[in-house]
């Protein structure tokens, strides 16, 4: 039998494990019981009924208002500390800066690698109540608990992006004299820049729904107006809020859609 | 891996000798010595223990059967790969991976057979890297926002007959553009040595001829541009380019070297290259790494 034979059956075998193991865990759910809520269809009607109107008097879209802007200042400038973050550490984990010949280039790559996998193992929620508990109630620790894990996942992102550039420009710079840095700045970034950037307006995406949760450590924004709204049953504002998250999303996007289309015609 | 110590190195003569004043020195130390070079890769050798030497001005056709060890003995002259043994140096200096990369680009440079320039830069970065190995860092990343040394870029791109492109966009410009673009990078990095790997490989007939013309053009005129630079004392460089045409080795080089499956078949002024010599080289026989080598 030949080996790429070997190879295709082995792999059959692991996609059953895995699809055995998805059943598994449905199947281990405990799914009936008690807990279901009786009168939840009528609430759940009387949610969805809300909507027609949502709240529009502008005493509460003033409120929605402050609170979106709340959520995208948070949103952003967790970002920028991600950016930050991942930016340089990225660069490090993807091994382009690092002279192959170095002794140290093994552990310093693992060693971002695992930090930066650690920092992004963990939930930007759960890293808000460490900062809360460590910082309190600031808006640095909404920020540092929203860039550290973003950082991670931007880094080990970014680090993708800069190894699958094409080697070639690269070997051709180096062979005209280029040191890390300058392959860096004139080979994978030029090449890398539409991905990097679209990748990062996506996570800026992400980031402004993560800002609109972190209310549930006590953070004002879009969240925090979302929790009181439901704790009074006022599904009508609920409907609102969620709405303007929805139009900020939907905007980010389109503005990412924007830049990237200009990086790449440019 | 052998990594030769810099030591022994020999008087300096090649650098003396300047073509524009016409006077060849009764003894030249050659440019480029290859010493029992061989490679190998996986399940094949590229080559087998390969010497030769090249003077300074020398114009050397590279020609084979694909698989013969081409681009791999341009490689190794790049010293962007390093030999299993023997070794390679030029103008006295051993290639070796400690050497630093900047020492190198002033010995050699590469025009690679599909040009490889970064597609997203506008053309006069990608022609002023041939400056890296002159700058450092910081006057790189100025470069950036306020191109360095413009006016080199602009000469050699007029040389190139293309200087209206320089603000363009590189992955907006034709092939034969592109390579020219690429030539416009290695006469700025204005190396002793010039490599050039299947320089006309894509191009027609016409278009062949003009690179070529360009290529060798370059190999005796180098002092006029590279006076602009730092190094104004540099003069006379030498290119070796793997190509297939008879005719175009008989008008544009001086010498032509045969490879026949990593090893030397003949070496000889290009005048003396007849068809007969050619079939013999062409014929591959039973043999098929052709695969293996690009």
């Amino acid at each position: 039998m030949s080996r790429a034979r070997k190879l295709l059956e082995s792999r059959h075998l692991l996609s059953l494990l895995l699809l055995g193991a998805v059943v598994w865990s449905f199947v281990s759910v405990n799914w009936g019981g008690p807990i279901v809520h009786t009168g939840g269809g009528e609430a759940a009607w009387r949610f969805l009924l809300a909507l027609f109107p949502p709240e529009l008097s502008p005493g509460f879209l003033l409120i929605c208002l402050e609170a979106a802007w709340q959520t995208l200042a948070y949103a952003l400038a967790g970002l920028t500390v991600a950016v930050f973050v991942g930016f340089p550490l990225g660069v490090i984990a993807s091994g382009v800066v690092v002279a192959p010949s170095s002794r140290r280039r093994i552990p310093l790559i693992l060693g971002v690698r695992f930090f930066l996998g650690g920092i992004r193992a963990v939930h930007e929620l759960v890293w808000a109540t460490l900062f809360v508990a460590a910082i309190g109630l600031s808006p640095l620790a909404a920020i540092l608990a929203l860039g550290l894990p973003y950082g991670g996942i931007l880094g080990r992102i970014y680090a993708e992006f800069l190894q699958e550039a094409p080697p070639e420009p690269v070997r051709a710079l180096r062979a005209a004299g280029a040191s890390p840095m300058q392959t860096l700045l004139f080979g994978y970034l030029p090449m890398c820049l539409p991905d990097l950037v679209s990748y990062t307006f996506y996570r800026f995406e992400c980031a402004v729904r993560a800002a609109a949760i972190l209310s549930f450590v006590g953070v004002r924004g879009l969240g925090y107006e979302i929790q009181l709204s439901l704790g009074d049953l006022l599904f009508r504002q609920v409907w609102t809020l969620l709405l303007v998250l929805v139009a900020i999303v939907a905007l980010v996007d389109l503005w990412s859609g924007r830049v990237r289309r200009s990086l790449l015609t440019s | 891996m052998s990594v030769v110590p810099q030591v022994q190195r020999k008087p300096d003569l090649a650098a003396r000798y300047n073509p524009r004043s016409g006077l060849r020195p009764a003894t030249t130390a050659p440019l480029v010595v290859v010493d029992g070079v061989a490679k190998a890769f996986p399940r094949v050798q590229a080559l087998h223990s390969l010497s030769f030497s090249i003077r300074a001005g020398e114009r050397v056709a590279l020609i084979g059967p694909s698989g013969s060890g081409k681009t791999t003995l341009l490689n190794l002259l790049s010293g962007m790969e390093q030999p299993d043994a023997g070794r390679l140096s030029i103008e006295g200096k051993f290639l070796s991976q400690r050497m630093p990369r900047r020492e190198l680009s002033r010995l050699v440079g590469l025009i690679h057979q599909q040009y490889d320039l970064v597609p997203q830069l506008p053309v006069a970065h990608n022609v002023l890297a041939g400056r890296f190995g002159h700058w450092g860092f910081f006057r790189s990343a100025l470069s950036l926002v306020w191109p360095q040394d413009y006016p080199l870029a602009q000469a050699a791109l007029e040389r190139m007959g293309i200087a209206d492109k320089i603000q363009e966009r590189t992955s907006h410009l034709s092939g034969g553009e592109q390579q020219r673009v690429a030539i416009a990078r290695a006469i700025v990095q204005s190396p002793r040595l010039v490599l050039a790997d299947e320089p006309v490989a894509s191009l027609d007939p016409a278009r062949a001829e003009e690179i070529l013309r360009l290529l060798a053009d370059l190999t005796f005129n180098s002092g006029s541009y590279s006076s602009a630079s730092a190094s104004s004392g540099e003069s006379g460089n030498t290119l070796v380019a793997s190509i297939h045409s008879t005719e175009l080795i008989r008008r544009f080089f001086s010498r032509v070297i045969g490879l026949r499956e990593g090893r030397l078949q003949f070496d000889l002024p290009a005048a003396e290259l007849t068809p007969a010599l050619l079939n013999d080289l062409y014929d591959l026989g039973d043999d098929d790494f052709s695969h293996h080598l690009a």
